[in-house]
């Protein structure tokens, strides 16, 4: 028998839009589950760009202007800094949208298929040995002082995608060499990490990347590869500063049918969606907690946590502000209010399709 | 002066010993296809793909016939059984072939060298061929080798008594050994040498093989992005020997990666008796006891091993000071960190790390275990992150030179009892009929 779709997978559907990525100056439309093999086969039809032939910015097109061939130093830690580092491989793993088939803010079950082939940063041992972590949305979570270098080994270790990738960071200084991000023909070596191929980026954190920010696949795909979870955080925390007694980064994006494959769209918090499948947040009365909150995808977002108010950065008081995409916001108080609450997006159609999950609060 | 004469002296035959190794390489160069820039992978075929079965009694009968027959991307499938033969693929037209034995039990699918041809199999200018299920045995020159390509995958391979090398890869960008067995080669069980510089580099990935029996577990000239984790190098007179040569293109060694392996009993005297005859030249040598060394190189990392049982030294770091470009002779940036020596004490080396201070920002730190080092002083093994020079020492150096040269490596040893393990014994002066390693993979 036919199932009917319900409430919330009428409003998954809503949510489900047709977005358009320029890939290697082609512009492909993702309307459709399976789209995303469209925007797949013009990435690896993306040839490399000349100018790769060395990482100094050297084999520019001809008439290029000069300020595409500059060179710059290698940059090292500021005084009293350390080096941070590194060992991060993008690849695609099976993932699970909804892993406990259950709404547990509703209670319900939810009905059809959760699973996708997502692509990821790992963070993995010295030289690739072996991984640190799962593969898993999102990315690790990079931190850093002021003064410090953020080295950051990257490989494509992916085999199936066939296809360059990238790590563009915000937030922190970096020179052209190390932004990370495909600019056709005047692309610099960390802007096309082939198949198989690594790439070591330096990333200076300055008094002015104080901060949570994101980074992201800027390759020549990078919006579907963003859209299927390659993404992650870093936090740069003033000189000796004392990080929060809780900390945890959230992104809120949407996975549509063209990213997926799915029927549907999730919306999802750090690659899961509905209440117990997101991450389930645990503090205890009297700790500095504080919860980042990112967007990732094409949609603005209000960040809503039950029974908790916290000051944004003109000193008024919120418990609902907006982030957009690649924004931060930072809900950041002392923890009073014991018990279990919710949080979730305050875009209606989006806290129904997923983007929601518990606060649980201990005495 | 007299002490600093010392000092040179040594470095001078540190320098010449290690060519030893190399010197059958080059010996045998003529059989060898001349290197060339392995440059961007080739475009990966698309197929329809065949399988070409090889047995005695299909269409194919030989593995060359097979090869010959195969379009890119095709599988030569090969039945158990013992095959005469060294296999050529060569080109782009061989590009993303893939030779599968007997992935469960490869000694099944034997290449036999009869130590009169060169190679098992040799893959020149082919992009990623892959290597699977198969033994290669007494090749007078090496079992498995990929020169000259950009990517090749070795899994599941034997190679028993290879002249040179067992699985071998050179000028190549990137590939993997897995899953492997090497014992009993002349001179390395894996090796991994004149890598090309690279702006994005394409790591090579060695995991979960094992090389015992040999000169040397694994040795590389002038590597780099190299990766080498969760494996066993024992009963070899040195487990691990990555060094830098003029011989070979593109010194220095740099930027590899020895984590989470096991090197232990590497003290097999393979210069008083051997079921071969090791690749060395007769005035020097690479003297048994050694767990790792490094030959000059830089941006390299050894973490998280367990080295333990080797009678001269757990780990040595020496410069090779006649590399034509002094830039490229320090050791520079090492780590040793995060190792573990001498198994809580059950299996000792004789020396745990014997270092020279050669070069700037090395570092020895959170190494556990460690009872023993040459020099004793603290100073020679700064903790890391390390950016200053390091404090040079001639202590070493006087070791090395008594050690390579004047060959009294045995005088050298600190013998300590070993820690029983199942199955195997270790080797030391070697016997007929005894099991000093496996033979089989399981």
């Amino acid at each position: 028998m036919k199932r009917g779709i319900d409430r919330r997978g009428f409003l998954g559907i809503g949510a489900g839009a047709a977005f358009v990525c320029t890939i290697g100056g082609k512009q492909v439309v993702l309307s459709e589950p399976g789209d995303a093999a469209k925007a797949d086969a013009a990435a690896r039809n993306v040839k490399r760009p000349k100018a790769l032939a060395a990482q100094a910015g050297t084999g520019m097109p001809a008439g290029a202007p000069a300020v595409a061939s500059q060179q710059f130093p290698t940059p090292t830690p500021a005084p009293g800094g350390r080096v941070r580092e590194h060992w991060i491989q993008a690849v695609t793993t099976d993932w699970d949208i909804v892993p406990k088939r259950k709404d547990e803010w509703h209670g319900e079950k939810v009905a059809g298929p959760t699973k996708f082939k997502a692509f990821v940063y790992q963070e993995m041992t010295s030289g690739w040995a072996s991984p640190l972590a799962p593969a898993r949305i999102p990315g690790p979570v990079l931190r850093a002082e002021v003064g410090d270098l953020l080295v950051v080994h990257f490989r494509n270790a992916d085999e199936e995608l066939e296809q360059a990738v990238t790590m563009h960071p915000h937030g922190v200084r970096y020179n052209p060499d190390y932004d990370g991000s495909f600019l056709g023909d005047f692309t610099r070596a960390g802007g096309f990490v082939g198949p198989g191929e690594s790439f070591t980026y330096r990333w200076e954190a300055t008094p002015d990347s104080v901060g949570v920010w994101p980074y992201h696949d800027h390759g020549p795909n990078h919006t579907l590869n963003t859209f299927r979870g390659l993404f992650g955080g870093l936090i740069v925390y003033p000189k000796g500063a004392k990080a929060p007694d809780l900390e945890r980064l959230l992104f809120l994006h949407v996975m549509q049918p063209p990213v997926t494959g799915l029927k549907r769209s999730f919306q999802c918090i750090n690659g899961k969606a509905f209440a117990g499948n997101t991450p389930t947040i645990q503090a205890k009365v009297g700790q500095d907690v504080a919860i980042h909150v990112m967007g990732m995808d094409n949609e603005f977002h209000d960040f809503h946590i039950h029974g908790h108010r916290w000051k944004d950065p003109s000193g008024h008081f919120v418990d609902t502000p907006t982030v957009g995409p690649n924004e931060t916001i930072t809900a950041r108080f002392t923890e009073d209010n014991p018990g279990r609450w919710l949080y979730h997006c305050h875009v209606f159609s989006h806290q129904d399709a997923g983007m929601s999950g518990w606060y649980d609060v201990t005495p | 002066m007299q002490h600093r004469l010392k000092v040179a002296a040594g470095i001078t035959t540190l320098a010449l010993a290690a060519p030893a190794l190399a010197g059958t390489a080059v010996a045998q160069q003529q059989d060898y296809p001349p290197p060339s820039n392995p440059g961007s992978v080739q475009k990966k075929p698309k197929g329809p793909f065949k399988t070409l079965e090889v047995s005695k009694k299909g269409k194919f009968r030989t593995i060359q016939a097979a090869v010959n027959a195969a379009k890119p991307g095709d599988t030569v499938k090969i039945a158990d059984g013992v095959y005469k033969e060294s296999v050529q693929v060569a080109g782009a037209k061989h590009r993303f072939i893939k030779l599968v034995g007997n992935v469960k039990q490869p000694h099944k699918v034997v290449l036999e060298g009869e130590n009169k041809r060169q190679n098992g199999i040799t893959v020149n200018g082919a992009d990623a061929v892959t290597m699977r299920g198969i033994k290669a045995r007494r090749y007078k020159a090496n079992g498995f080798f990929a020169v000259n390509v950009t990517g090749y995958a070795m899994d599941r391979l034997i190679a028993e008594l290879p002249g040179t090398y067992g699985l071998y890869a050179f000028n190549a960008k990137g590939g993997s050994m897995t899953n492997s067995l090497s014992y009993y080669a002349a001179d390395g069980s894996y090796y991994v040498g004149q890598t090309p510089e690279q702006t994005r580099p394409v790591q090579t990935i060695i995991r979960n093989v094992v090389g015992w029996g040999s000169v040397v577990g694994y040795t590389g000239t002038n590597s780099r992005y190299v990766t080498i984790t969760k494996s066993k190098f024992f009963n070899n007179a040195l487990g691990l020997a990555p060094n830098s040569l003029d011989s070979e293109k593109f010194p220095p060694d740099e930027q590899n990666v020895f984590r989470d392996n096991d090197i232990y009993w590497n003290n097999f005297d393979v210069y008083q008796k051997a079921p071969y005859k090791p690749n060395v030249n007769e005035d020097f040598i690479y003297p048994p006891g050694v767990g790792a060394i490094l030959l000059s190189g830089r941006d390299n990392r050894f973490e998280g091993n367990r080295i333990y049982g080797n009678w001269l030294g757990g780990f040595i770091g020496v410069p090779n000071v006649f590399l034509k470009n002094p830039a490229d002779q320090p050791l520079d940036r090492n780590i040793v960190s995060g190792n573990t020596f001498n198994k809580g004490g059950a299996d000792m080396n004789g020396r745990d790390m014997v270092y020279n201070g050669s070069g700037t920002g090395n570092c020895f730190g959170g190494n556990t275990g460690v009872m023993t080092t040459v020099p004793a002083a603290p100073e020679v093994y700064p903790a890391c992150p390390n950016t200053a020079k390091n404090v040079e020492n001639g202590e070493p150096i006087g070791l090395m030179l008594s050690w390579a040269v004047q060959k009294q490596y045995r005088a050298g040893w600190i013998q300590h009892p070993h820690a029983a393990q199942a199955g195997m014994e270790p080797l030391v002066d070697w016997a007929e009929g005894k099991s000093y390693g496996p033979t089989t993979l399981k």
